[in-house]
């Protein structure tokens, strides 16, 4: 072999080898130029010993072979031409053997072989058997391997196919076989040969230079894939167990690996089809370390498309049964290769997974087959730490829920939660998400308690700590996001008939109580406004008329909700505690439960005083118990008082006085309510308004002394804008002259608080009495009210 | 030409799941100049959502949006138009058409978009405009029975608004169109 | 000037041709000169039929005690120089003494001549077949003309011809089994056969066939061998694995092979072998020689 010269002297070698050949080719034209057979013969075999260098790697090698190659058409031309002169084929495939060195000898061989069977002089079978023999001689592998890639090129026309011309009574498609398989096999001798060549330590070197060298023993299995008279009976009988013969038996895990996906990528899919047992057979036979894996996949991945490509194929693979011995072959390569890690036994099961989803998408029980034979080779062992292994269980599990959209089929196999306990908490969460993902997708409403109970039991690595998981070192972001997709997820749990959605209900309360605190604040929210939504369905109903059976009444569902908020306290999450209350109690409100609405009420305020302290948080607070308490109409007036009366003294205490002006006057809407009887109460309408200026002057005081703080003359229009309202509304209180000492005081301010401008008030103001002077021209009686208001 | 995607209490994931898929296609990036979204977004996807529509987003909060820096009001001018965001949570009575009008005069803006309800408004009030964008996922509420998913498109040209209404209803999305001409702008001037 | 020449040069001009001379076929004789001419070709039992013609020059007459004409097989060791052994030895008188004036043609007929062995050239020895006209004279020196021709002997097609099979090796080393599928060959013959390996632990860097042909000459203690390689023919070119079968077909025709000679009037013996050679990646040569026996097939 060649010695560690470096590339440098390769190319010095090569260059060499490349003049020898043109210099003896220069004399061979020459030859033929004048019809010199003898000089034509002398020529060709010294330039053809150029190729029996060793010096070069086949990358150069082959430089070298495809000059020679060159040349050698133009003999071949020569050669004819002869035979045409007269000169006798026989004689000419005598003549060349003369030649003392094997190497150009064969070469000449061949190529008058060419000519020779173009002659029809002999069967083509006989000169191609003779010129297979023959090359016998050459045993070095570079060398063999280029001399019969040589052979196989200039008879690939040659071959006696069905429907050629060298087919005759002599000469059948079987002969070309023959020929092909042989020259293969003899190919792949040499090629495997080479790994046990040289010194071990460039074994490395060695398997790069067979690499090169590989498609030249996989043409001829691309030739047997050409052959028309390879039909199926004759690739069942005699091409693949012969090919497949050769694989196992050169027991050599390169050419195993590369001839396997040879055979499968070359050979139609009908045909794989067919054979499938004897390929599948072969499988377990190949070197431990072989790649078995990609190999079946791809096998696979082939016969998925060909299922794919039409419907018509389909009942082929049905009646081969092929699902049964792909699952069976793949059983065995499990078996047999015992060091298999883990992510090439799952990756086999994702492919026979994919397979069973695209040819027999109606056959669950394949589907689940498949995934109990992962759990079994799973099982007994320790969950799954290297991250191809969980990426491929992954995988398993997301086919079934892309294939069918559908998380309901994930629902009904048995073994898939099984599955699913094989990963790390980690991973569990990834899949939790790719399924809680899938039904988001495909928009897929999980529509029984059974179903739904089914599904928690799938994500509940999102659901709760899993004993044994890491104490908690996730990313803050991740595990939002997770349980942001739980509480979208809970959107999906859905049934139109109150009774099962109640029992839902009860059910996703169940597991999510489960989660512990940290997870509450995210799961509660959905739950509650699920079971809104549902109260809001039986709104038309009356539970108490159906009698005890009916369990779906708005009463019991308020008191799980009330039972469901409560949780949050222990997050802690007073101000989310507090909105849902709020929302709980106009649900109550709208199903005139008055009871239930004060209660909630209660509680929304036992939170506000005990638990929100942020005056920022406090405000918005006071905004929406105002808001809500002034759309409850379900209390009578005392319940009313005393809540009205809460509201408004949490208004007065808020920490800022802006805030407190603020909120204070918009407790007046708590006495005056449009559209309703009763709460019309312009008096403590006016008190709040008043309390209101009265604020907003203890700011501008206040403001005096601290110069420079936010200018309160914006409290005073918006005062003025809430006497303007009630104006309008007929709340006999508010006079025109109050409006208009407002307006005065308020033009006062501004000219007296000209240092300290507040462009927004100007602005605020101005529309203000923009506005007035709007409602005074539009005439009619708004006109009329307001004529007596001098802006 | 600008167009302006103004919508908001999208809830998710308190009380929606997603976007309908249908608005989910028909809004594409590069297609918006801006969006204004009223608040309850209420989560950072969404958020990063909207931004992938358009990254000129303008924001104020909702009582359930967890980034609490987005403001409580927003006024913002895009051609001859200035407008006023609010969620409206804080304006009492909640939907209430004179005391948004009261905001209106006091952010002194043309157009003012506000939520909360899940009710979709466009009234033209005292020569300006008041929106409500809707729930955009249609989310439940307490105020509105029935919500239909919708949101609001603005193509603003000069002095004129034209407001398009995406509502979503079973399963079909309607468009309404409501046109708005700027009589004057001499109080914005003053 | 040709006077004076003359007086030493041949006073007439010999010819010695044969009757079927223009249609015989001729073969390559190599002389002892070394140069190579084309001769007629008889075999044993023909008539050697034909006419010598004495041409005086110039009229000059031409006294002689007698003409003959020998028909003789020779074999000439070239280490005995000048030393011929005729094993054959046939004469015709053509002439009672007297004068010869002028061209006179002398026909001639040896019958049925028994000629046993065939002509050959070798590195030491060399058998021929001549006719030689000798014209006697008294005073001065006989004249003497040459002519030779060559005999071949035909061999039918051997009833038996046992394939060449055998096994040799170095023990643990190298095993192999080689076949020939014959052992006798005619000239124009193929040799066909196989090389098994059986065994192989040293790296065979290549393989050849050589054909060798030894020459012995002389007897007893002065026997005298020589051996040509008349060919090397590169078999294998590479390193063969265990199991490996190697084809062989080597044609003989484009050699100067002879056939065997046993034993030639126990003069000399002329034998040919092919040897087997195997050449290791060091060089080493290892070989196996088996005799064959090459014989000399009508041609049709």
């Amino acid at each position: 072999m060649m010695s560690d010269g470096g590339i440098e002297d390769e190319e010095k070698w090569l260059a060499e080898g490349i003049a020898g050949l043109q210099h003896n080719a220069f004399y061979m034209h020459r030859a033929l130029d004048s019809n010199n057979l003898r000089d034509a013969l002398k020529y060709s075999a010294q330039m053809l010993s150029e190729l029996r260098t060793s010096r070069l790697s086949p990358h150069k090698y082959y430089e070298l072979y495809m000059r020679a190659f060159d040349e050698l058409r133009k003999l071949e031309m020569f050669f004819k031409e002869e035979t045409k002169r007269g000169c006798s084929v026989i004689d000419l495939y005598e003549l060349v053997q003369h030649a003392g060195n094997i190497l150009p000898r064969l070469y000449l061989l061949c190529t008058v072989g060419s000519v020779y069977i173009r002659s029809k002089e002999a069967p083509a079978k006989d000169v191609l058997k003779d010129l297979v023999e023959m090359c016998r001689g050459i045993q070095h592998p570079v060398r063999g391997l280029f001399l019969r890639s040589y052979l196989s090129q200039v008879s690939r026309d040659k071959l006696p196919d069905i429907g050629s011309e060298y087919e005759g009574d002599a000469d059948t498609v079987m002969d070309a076989v023959e020929f092909v398989l042989q020259n293969f096999t003899e190919m792949n001798k040499l090629w495997v040969r080479m790994q046990h060549q040289g010194p071990v330590r460039e074994k490395e070197k060695r398997e790069k230079e067979r690499s090169e060298l590989r498609d030249l023993v996989g043409k001829n299995l691309h030739v047997l894939s050409q052959i028309e008279g390879v039909d199926l009976d004759l690739y069942r009988d005699t091409v693949l167990p012969r090919v497949l013969e050769q694989v196992v038996n050169c027991k050599d895990e390169i050419a195993q690996y590369y001839l396997m996906d040879c055979i499968i990528q070359v050979f139609p899919d009908e045909y794989h089809l067919q054979t499938l047992e004897t390929l599948l057979g072969a499988c377990p036979q190949l070197q431990p370390i072989v790649d078995i894996k990609t190999v079946l996949s791809q096998l696979m991945d082939r016969l998925s498309n060909y299922a794919a490509s039409s419907a018509e194929v389909l009942p082929e693979f049905l009646q081969v049964e092929a699902f049964a011995k792909l699952s069976n072959a793949i059983g065995k390569v499990i078996e047999a290769q015992v060091d298999m890690p883990a992510f090439g036994s799952i990756g086999l099961y994702v492919s026979l997974l994919t397979f069973t989803l695209r040819v027999h998408p109606d056959r669950l029980d394949y589907v689940d087959q498949v995934l109990g034979a992962c759990v079994k080779k799973l099982s007994g062992k320790a969950k799954l730490e290297d991250s191809k292994g969980t990426k491929q269980i992954v995988a398993l599990l997301s086919a079934p829920l892309e294939k069918y959209n559908d998380i309901g089929i994930a629902l009904k196999l048995s073994n898939y939660p099984r599955v699913m306990d094989h990963l790390d908490s980690a991973t569990n969460k990834v899949m939790a998400v790719v399924i809680i993902q899938s039904i988001m997708k495909n928009n897929t409403c999980i529509s029984t308690a059974d179903k739904v109970e089914a599904l928690f039991e799938l994500i509940k690595g999102l659901i709760k700590d899993l004993d044994g998981a890491p104490a908690d070192e996730l990313d803050e972001e991740d595990f939002k996001e997770e349980q942001n997709s739980v509480a979208r997820l809970i959107h999906m749990l859905h049934n139109d008939d109150p009774e099962e959605m109640l029992k839902i209900i009860c059910i996703v309360r169940k597991h999510i109580l489960s989660g512990g605190p940290k997870r509450l604040a995210f799961t509660v929210p959905p739950l509650i406004f699920s079971a809104l939504k549902l109260v809001r369905r039986l709104q038309g109903q009356d539970g108490d008329l159906d009698g005890e059976e009916m369990s779906a009444t708005p009463k019991k569902i308020f008191q799980l909700l009330h039972q469901t908020i409560e949780a949050l306290l222990s997050v802690p999450a007073p101000e989310l505690a507090l909105r849902l209350y709020l929302q709980c109690a106009e649900a109550a409100n709208d199903c005139d439960i008055e009871p239930v609405a004060y209660e909630f009420f209660t509680q929304a305020f036992i939170l506000y005083e005990e638990e929100v302290a942020d005056s920022k948080a406090q405000v918005t607070a006071i905004h929406l118990i105002i808001g809500t308490l002034q759309r409850m109409n379900v209390f009578g007036v005392e319940n009313r008082d005393t809540l009205t009366h809460k509201a408004t003294g949490y208004s007065a205490k808020l920490l800022k006085k802006p805030d407190q002006c603020r909120a204070v006057y918009a407790c007046s809407h708590l006495f005056w309510v449009d559209d309703q009887d009763g709460i019309k109460d312009g008096e403590r309408v006016l008190l709040c308004l008043k309390r209101a200026l009265r604020i907003a002057n203890a700011a501008q005081q206040m403001a005096n002394v601290t110069r420079g703080s936010n200018g309160p003359v914006t409290l005073f229009v918006e005062i003025l804008n809430k006497y303007l309202y009630f104006f309008e509304k007929g709340n006999a209180q508010v006079t025109t002259a109050a409006i208009q000492g407002l307006v005065e005081l308020i033009t006062t301010e501004m000219q007296s608080d000209a240092k300290t401008q507040d462009p927004s008030a100007d602005a605020f103001f101005s529309s203000t009495l923009r506005y007035i002077q709007f409602q005074k021209q539009k005439g009619g009686a708004m006109g009329e009210k307001y004529e007596p208001i001098k802006v | 030409m600008v167009l302006v995607l103004a919508l908001g209490d999208l809830h998710i994931p308190h009380r929606a799941a997603d976007l309908p898929p249908k608005f989910k296609s028909m809004l594409v990036p590069g297609k918006i100049q801006h969006i204004i979204c009223t608040g309850n977004l209420c989560i950072k996807e969404v958020h990063d959502y909207l931004k992938s529509l358009c990254p000129d987003m303008h924001i104020t909060r909702g009582e359930y949006d967890e980034d609490a820096r987005y403001p409580e009001t927003k006024t913002l001018t895009i051609g001859q138009f200035k407008l006023g965001l609010c969620h409206g949570h804080q304006v009492v009575p909640w939907g209430d058409l004179d005391s948004l009008a009261m905001l209106q005069r006091q952010l002194d803006v043309d157009i003012l978009v506000t939520g909360h309800t899940h009710q979709f408004k466009a009234y033209k009030h005292e020569g300006g405009v008041v929106i409500n964008p809707g729930s955009a996922t249609g989310a439940y509420s307490s105020i509105t029975y029935d919500v239909n998913p919708s949101f609001v498109l603005m193509d603003i040209d000069a002095l004129r608004v034209v407001v398009y209404v995406y509502e979503l209803i079973d399963g079909e999305v309607k468009v309404d169109k409501i046109d708005f001409k700027k009589t004057s702008t001499s109080h914005s001037a003053h | 000037m040709n006077y004076i020449v003359g007086a030493f040069k041949p006073s007439c001009n010999i010819t010695i041709t044969f009757a079927d001379g223009r249609t015989r076929k001729q073969v390559p004789f190599k002389k002892e000169n070394g140069k190579t001419v084309m001769v007629p070709l008889f075999q044993s039992q023909e008539n050697i039929v034909g006419e010598v013609s004495i041409e005086p020059f110039q009229w000059k007459k031409v006294e002689h005690n007698g003409v003959k004409i020998e028909l003789l097989g020779q074999i000439e060791m070239y280490s005995d120089r000048g030393n011929f052994y005729d094993f054959t030895s046939l004469v015709r008188e053509l002439e009672v003494p007297g004068d010869i004036y002028e061209r006179k043609s002398y026909p001639f007929e040896f019958s049925s001549v028994e000629m046993p062995y065939e002509s050959y050239s070798g590195v030491n020895v060399r058998l021929r077949y001549v006719l030689k006209v000798t014209i006697s004279r008294s005073y001065v020196g006989n004249m003497v003309e040459y002519q030779d021709f060559a005999v071949q002997k035909y061999t039918p097609v051997p009833s038996i011809n046992n394939t060449i099979k055998m096994e040799v090796g170095i023990e643990d080393c190298l095993h192999i089994e080689f076949e020939y599928s014959k052992s006798k060959y005619h000239l124009k013959d193929v040799i066909v056969g196989k090389i098994y390996f059986l065994l192989v632990r040293i790296k065979i860097k290549h393989m050849e066939l050589e054909i060798r042909r030894r020459e012995s000459t002389g007897s007893g203690p002065n026997t005298h061998v020589e051996t040509e390689t008349l060919a090397k023919f590169e078999l294998m070119d590479g390193v063969p694995v265990r199991g490996e079968s190697i084809p062989i077909r080597l044609f003989l025709s484009p050699y100067e092979l002879t056939p065997t000679y046993r034993n030639i009037n126990n003069k000399f013996n002329v034998k040919y072998f092919l040897n087997l050679v195997l050449v290791d990646e060091e060089d080493r040569r290892y070989f196996k020689q088996q005799e064959i026996t090459v014989y000399r097939l009508q041609e049709t």
